[in-house]
């Protein structure tokens, strides 16, 4: 029978072996810890400001948006100080290809100086997936949300004409533009609508740096057709549009095929693209006639007779061996 | 004798006991002071420092020779060059499908893209784009037999398809590049979506390594399954049974496995999802593959697809002999 001497023993003698090499344990970790968070100010990259929140309430009728912004600011690889800025306003929301379709994308803005990415999620907060994209791709960029409320989404495949996609995205990234942007004191910029699965030469973006007011070219795989172009006449005007789909629209044009400068945004701040009641076809219009008139469009791409960007589409991916429950692993992004 | 002997074990107890607690009384003031494992540690730390401050000037340094675009010729650092063999036939959405996939594939550096056309001739299209692409490339052509095209109609699982250009490339490289050139090779199609890691997991490639692929199989992503670091199957839902089931995206082959295999070649005549093994049985065993992205846990690269536009106006105004110029190139 062990006496309690013995185990009293027994314990005195462990005790301070378990509390000396613990004590030494943390002793050797401490100071490395320390000294770690001293020297952690090295700026090794030009980070510039954190996190901001907004909340924007909206008086637009009876809709309500709720948007919290973040946005931080890092130098691409291409910056200059003297060459306009361009903001390309992206709407996206969730589906199998998202990731895909903006990993391309950014790996194409890479490549041209001084943009800046306006990303508007479809969304009732920013995702996770698009939020650690952004951060990664080093770009200069603003992410943004706001999610289309039922009557305005459209349901599974079916694509009405009536409901527009993407307006009221693009119409908050506008908003956010006038909020953030100062018309008097603003440098030279060009606000572009770029949808995330078409297809955009490098060329494109430094045809659009010049728009004065509102330039146009041509954009392929559109309106049924090879390409639709604005119509050039012999002094450099356009005079009319090249599209078998309704050519008397104030502006047949595609999103893509246009680029407005942040100046004619800011002076003209009831300018937005209209929600509701507006015709297939007719969104562009929507807000180009707000802001500019057809003798005072410029055309670009060698007075539009180059194409230098697509309208591809990207195919839906048959996931049918997903079957009910799932074949793969949920936790693994794609 | 007894007394004794507990005496001496008391004293021994006592003496242990006071031993053990001075040293716990240093040990305890010593918490409290900066003292020569700070010197440790701080050096430990300048190196860390001084390490990742050398990576982040060569992350710089990087960046800025791929935004220049290597104008100077040959690469300086001595990198395994990454031969992007990509096969490509005139439709509708090829200049757009090679000129996004030329954007990405001008932020890596050390990369060879091998362009092989299905025709006849070299077109004059692919021939602009590429010189003008800022990319070091080898532009090639040939015909698929006529016998293995599809038709118009074919669904484009019916024959396989970019078999004899793939071929075409391994024979430009078995002629061209000798035991010496360090190098892996990636078959990339002009419609994936390919994120700039991916680059870098297959650069250094010994025999032939494997990673996830996207939205492919009909599942959201195919991958092989990986265990202590070595492939031991494959995690696929459709014909799971093939020798390698996986998508041509998702493994790179290095070149010297390539040039000491000279009778290696992608076979015209495999099933339907057997193209990669038909290449890649005469090149390595399963637990020969490298897994890369993250012991494969890592989607890099998407199996997307594009749409083919829709011509129904152009069609309707050929009919009328007023269809679109053709000089404007889409």
């Amino acid at each position: 029978m062990p006496k309690r001497r013995d185990i009293l023993a027994i314990v005195l003698i462990v005790l301070p072996w378990t509390l000396l090499i613990t004590v030494w344990h943390q002793n050797a970790i401490a100071p490395l810890l320390a000294i770690r968070k001293d020297d952690g100010s090295d700026a090794r990259r030009d980070a510039g400001q954190g996190s901001d929140s907004k909340e924007y309430c909206s008086s637009d009728k009876d809709i309500v948006e709720v948007v919290r912004t973040e946005y931080v600011y890092t130098r691409p690889p291409p910056w200059s100080d003297v060459l306009p800025t361009i903001h390309v306003i992206t709407p996206t929301y969730s589906r199998p290809v998202q990731k895909a379709e903006l990993t391309r994308l950014a790996n194409t803005f890479l490549h041209v100086t001084n943009l800046h990415w306006i990303l508007v999620e479809d969304s009732q907060r920013r995702t996770a997936l698009v939020t650690r994209l952004l951060h990664e791709t080093g770009l200069n960029y603003t992410h943004l949300n706001v999610e289309t409320p039922r009557n305005y989404k459209l349901r599974g495949d079916m694509r009405d004409p009536r409901i527009p996609r993407g307006t009221m995205q693009r119409n908050l990234a506008l908003r956010w533009l006038r909020e953030t942007c100062n018309a008097n004191h603003s440098l030279p910029a060009i606000v572009y609508f770029a949808d995330d699965d078409n297809t955009y030469s490098l060329e494109v973006f430094e045809e659009m740096r010049s728009t004065r007011k509102v330039s146009v070219w041509p954009v392929a795989f559109v309106g049924g057709l090879r390409y639709e172009s604005p119509k050039v006449n012999a002094a450099g005007k356009v005079y009319g549009w090249k599209t078998v789909f309704d050519p008397h629209r104030p502006f047949a044009i595609d999103m893509a095929g246009f680029a407005v400068n942040l100046r004619l945004i800011l002076f003209k701040p009831q300018a937005y693209f209209k929600l509701r009641g507006v015709k297939g076809g007719y969104q562009e219009s929507s807000l180009l006639r707000e802001l500019v008139t057809l003798n005072d469009l410029e055309p670009k791409a060698a007075n539009c007779t180059k194409i230098l960007v697509w309208h591809t589409r990207t195919e839906k991916p048959v996931l049918v061996n997903e079957g009910k429950k799932g074949f793969t692993d949920p936790n693994i992004e794609i | 004798m007894k007394m004794k002997m507990k005496m001496k074990l008391k004293n021994v107890f006592m003496l242990y006991f006071l031993v053990s607690i001075c040293g716990l009384m240093y040990a305890l003031t010593q918490l409290g002071q900066p003292c020569d494992c700070t010197l440790h540690s701080r050096q430990s730390s300048d190196l860390v420092h001084s390490r990742d401050r050398t990576i982040s000037r060569l992350q710089g340094e990087l960046k800025r020779l791929q935004a220049r675009g290597n104008p100077e010729g040959p690469p300086k650092p001595a990198l395994p060059t990454i031969y992007t063999v990509t096969p490509t036939y005139t439709r509708l959405v090829q200049k757009a499908e090679l000129t996004r996939l030329s954007q990405t594939l001008l932020h890596v550096p050390s990369l060879h893209w091998v362009v092989v056309e299905d025709s006849p001739v070299k077109t004059s299209l692919v021939s602009e784009l590429l010189k003008r692409s800022g990319l070091p490339y080898t532009h090639l052509c040939t015909q698929t037999p006529k016998d293995f095209k599809l038709q118009e109609g074919d669904p484009n699982w019916l024959k396989p398809r970019g078999v004899e250009q793939r071929n075409l490339a391994l024979q430009w490289l078995r002629e061209n590049r000798g035991p010496s050139d360090e190098g892996v090779v990636y078959f990339a199609d002009d419609d994936n979506t390919y994120s700039l890691r991916l680059f870098e997991e297959m650069r250094f490639t010994k025999r032939v390594s494997v990673w996830p692929v996207g939205l492919v199989g009909g599942v959201r992503f195919e991958r092989p399954l990986v265990e202590r670091g070595k492939v031991t199957g494959f995690y696929t839902a459709w014909k799971p049974n093939r020798p390698f089931p996986m998508d041509m995206a998702g493994f790179a082959v290095s070149l010297p496995l390539l040039l000491a295999n000279p009778a290696a070649r992608f076979h015209l005549s495999a099933q339907r999802g057997n193209l990669e093994s038909s290449l890649l049985q005469a090149l390595v065993s399963i637990e020969e593959l490298e897994p890369r992205a993250s012991n494969c846990t890592k989607v890099l690269v998407w199996h997307t697809r594009t749409e083919k536009p829709k011509m129904k106006q152009e069609d309707a105004l050929i009919l009328q002999g007023l269809g679109s110029d053709p000089s404007v190139e889409v």
